[in-house]
């Protein structure tokens, strides 16, 4: 089976190089024979991919030894889940993972965006293109179906690093890998439509489609991963900007720019050069980002020993991605010119246009911070920034994202009249304000001014979705219409405005969850069998602890019994695993998670003594975190269904 | 003045602002040197904020439940590459919470100040797994996706 797999890998890439060649001859040509070719290339590369793919999953599945990379990434005793999981462990499979989704959108983009003959053969090109260097590296610099000489071939793997055991680790880099490999579709197809100079709304709406399916799964992942350090690394937190997640976060901003600007350009014709320049820099910053982490050019909690040519290869594919398409950008300015300005500062475009600046604003910030200690180095001595610097700066750029989440959606197209703005602020700004006082009273006027911003902004924001929502459904329900049936036919009548709003309302969700961070509390405690400690309301009594029985794990349990005053709300159970074959330890946090706050407990070590170390974190309003990520998939989804009818009929 | 000009001056005026603002918000800790424990010892001075990295000498760590401390030596070499304790840093960790990674031999970030007494008091500490994993046949260790450990970058 894995001779399959790597003869496989050896003819996708002929196929895919004669794809790209096939795409070039047919769009500069405009030959229909030959851009036929290339189309049939995608479907044969995503063949023999996906046979690779297979035979490697095949081979963690057998526990096949004598390949290196399985050896490396799996063990006998591991859980056949967390043995397929192992495939994307590593460095060869992760290539061979992403490769394969490029090649799956390729097929994919092909099948529906047939009708489009002067771009399909440049869309083919970029795409096959790119599969090309997947391919070019796992062939010759990190094949993961390299065998180990036969002397060397044991009868059991290395096991894989217990911190990546989790079932979140299972979804987490799959959902991301399907977001960062996806924009490689609006690349293509932006490319191609400049490459083409057919600069229609064909591929602006394939660009802003595929945009939107891969930011999808793009945001699910940095959600997950959240919820994944949160549950497994034992530090209290969700967030710690590491240049891992920068490099998630990074593209994701200019993708959720883009999401927002390219309505300017669909109503107004205005944007087209910038519209373009964030879809590329959307592209280039997932390539970067892959590199910034796996090439170890930033120091990031990770072992990357890597070779030197993976990181040459990888900077020079970067390289000419960015410049292909910055360069071709430049060459086609002139079919670029939009054919509208802009008439007022009030107005929604103009809201739309400070909405980019924002994001550009923190995606500047992030970039920095990320690379701040490689440019320090290079002038001498090796700078470290810590999250301090990213919370304090992106704090109040993110109030003024939230406070525009409101406002945008409200200001109307070209220029907003006094009449329309008193129509649609005075009620949410109330909302806001009067949500500031009662908190301020409540707080007794202890609180920061972040907290207090963030609360009385996300009021604002929910006062003007709730207001949007119930004036149209008031509209159709005095046609006779029944509230249910109102709601619906908005959801489905314009899905993009209204799925938006829920996407908006899981922002603030989020954003309210982080805000509850201000308040945090931890404390470290030594306890004996018995001992009980107080933390705001909550008794913590800690009774014993076990050992574990697990094939692949030992170690300890720890008992606590959680009240509240004297009611028994819990038993919670930190363990402290040790991963004999690994030889590595873990300590798996307990959480008793309730909306208004998580307690979090992590057992730091079981003493000589017998007493047991416990940290204890109170973390309020987290859960509004994975609240507000669930009403975020349900507005997308919204958003992305499916919906034939009304739209098709009138574009042709 | 054309109205986009206009939209770009005031967004550069709050941005400017915005920036002044995060700088001033900004703790002192938050930019440090990052130096390997032979630069330190030429060139840290007591007081003075700063990260070293370096290797857990064997033997050496003791937890002190009662004074809530951990205290170790860092050495520059590697154990396991022949590294000995002479002249080895000790470390005061004034926490009993310990990354999961640390152990005799572990890769280390210490982050805090020097004492006079050449002693070093960390605050926050990171730790690498000295894995079989790295240096193994191909250099992998599992690098999926995120951070392994702690919630500053290393």
């Amino acid at each position: 089976m894995s001779d399959l797999g790597f003869y496989t890998l050896r003819l996708a890439l002929l196929v895919s190089a004669t794809g790209v060649v096939a795409g070039i001859v047919g769009g500069a040509l405009r030959r229909e024979d030959w851009t036929r070719v290339a189309e049939r290339t995608v479907a044969v590369s995503f063949v023999f991919t996906s046979i690779a793919i297979g035979a490697l999953f095949w081979a963690f599945a057998t526990l096949d030894f004598q390949l290196s990379y399985v050896a490396n990434h799996a063990a006998r005793s591991m859980d056949l889940a967390y043995r397929i999981a192992a495939l994307w462990g590593g460095q060869a499979g992760s290539l061979l993972l992403w490769l394969w989704m490029v090649t799956a959108y390729a097929w994919l983009a092909m099948r529906s965006h047939r009708e489009s003959r002067s771009l399909m053969p440049w869309v083919a090109a970029v795409l096959q293109a790119n599969a090309v260097f997947f391919l070019i590296m796992l062939n010759f610099v990190s094949n993961p179906f390299d065998k180990l000489a036969p002397a060397q071939v044991l009868s059991d793997g290395q096991g894989l690093n217990p911190l990546l055991q989790h079932p979140v680790m299972m979804i987490h880099p799959v959902m991301l890998y399907i977001g960062l490999t996806g924009f490689v579709v609006p690349y293509a197809f932006a490319l191609a439509a400049m490459l083409s100079g057919e600069m229609g709304t064909a591929w602006l709406r394939a660009t802003r489609r595929w945009t939107l399916f891969a930011w999808f799964f793009l945001s699910v992942g940095i959600l997950l991963g959240g919820r994944w350090a949160y549950e497994v690394l034992g530090w209290g937190g969700y967030w710690a900007w590491d240049p891992v997640e920068n490099a998630s976060f990074m593209p994701w901003l200019a993708a959720t720019a883009y999401l927002h600007s390219v309505m300017v350009q669909e109503k107004r014709d205005m944007l087209k050069i910038w519209n373009l320049v964030l879809v590329g820099l959307t592209y280039v910053l997932c390539l970067f980002g892959t590199m910034l982490t796996r090439s170890g050019l930033v120091r990031s909690v990770h072992a990357f020993a890597q070779t030197e040519i993976f990181g040459v290869l990888f900077a020079t594919y970067v390289g000419l991605t960015a410049v292909i398409f910055f360069g071709v950008l430049l060459w086609r300015r002139p079919l670029l010119v939009g054919t509208s300005r802009l008439e007022s500062v009030v107005s929604r475009e103009s809201g739309f246009i400070m909405n980019n600046w924002i994001f550009m604003a923190i995606l500047g910030v992030v970039f920095c911070g990320t690379l701040f200690p490689k440019i320090t180095e290079w002038f001498g001595k090796e700078i470290l920034v810590g999250p301090a610097y990213f919370n304090a700066v992106n704090a109040p750029l993110a109030l003024l994202l939230l406070l525009l989440t409101g406002v945008g959606p409200l200001i109307a197209w070209r220029r907003a009249t006094p009449t329309n703005l008193r129509r649609q602020f005075i009620l949410p700004t109330t909302f806001g304000l009067v949500t500031a006082v009662v908190l301020a009273l409540v707080f007794r006027f202890d609180i920061g001014f972040f907290p207090l911003a963030t609360w009385s902004l996300s009021a604002f924001v929910v006062g003007t979705i709730g207001q949007e929502y119930t004036r149209a459904m008031r509209a159709r329900m005095r046609r006779g219409e029944s509230a249910l049936t109102a709601l619906t036919t908005l959801l489905r009548k314009n899905q993009r405005r209204y799925g938006g709003y829920v996407v908006h309302l899981g922002m603030v969700f989020i954003f309210v969850g982080i805000a509850g961070a201000a308040f945090n509390e931890e404390r470290l405690e030594n306890l004996v069998p018995g001992d009980a400690v107080a933390m705001n309301g909550y008794r913590l009594e800690y009774r014993t602890a076990v050992p574990i029985p697990h094939q692949h794990y030992g170690g300890a349990t720890a008992r606590i019994a959680l009240y509240e005053q004297d009611r028994p709300l819990a038993t919670m159970t930190p363990e402290k695993r040790m991963y004999w074959l690994e030889q590595q330890p873990a300590s798996i946090p307990s959480v008793y998670s309730t909306l208004r706050e998580d307690l979090y407990v992590i057992l730091t070590a079981i003493e000589t003594d017998g007493s047991a170390t416990l940290k204890i974190y109170r973390n309020p309003l987290v859960n509004w975190i994975w609240i507000g990520g669930w009403t975020f998939v349900v507005g997308t989804l919204v958003i992305m269904w499916p919906h034939p009818e009304p739209r098709r009929a009138s574009r042709t | 003045m054309s109205k986009g000009v206009q939209i770009a001056m005031g967004a550069g005026l709050v941005l400017l602002l915005l920036g002044w603002y995060g700088s001033t918000q900004l703790e002192d800790a938050t930019f440090v040197y990052y130096q390997t424990l032979g630069e330190f010892r030429a060139n840290g001075s007591p007081g003075e904020a700063a990260r070293v990295h370096g290797y857990v000498a064997e033997g050496s760590i003791e937890r002190d439940v009662a004074a809530q401390t951990v205290r170790f030596l860092v050495q520059e070499t590697p154990p396991h590459a022949g590294g000995t304790a002479q002249g080895a840093m000790p470390v005061v960790y004034t926490s009993l919470e310990v990354p999961d990674l640390f152990k005799d031999g572990a890769e280390v970030v210490v982050e805090g100040r020097l004492q006079s007494d050449r002693s070093f008091e960390a605050t926050n500490l990171l730790a690498k797994c000295p894995s079989k994993f790295e240096g193994a046949t191909e250099g992998e260790m599992a690098e999926a996706m995120p951070p392994a450990g702690r919630p500053t970058s290393l």
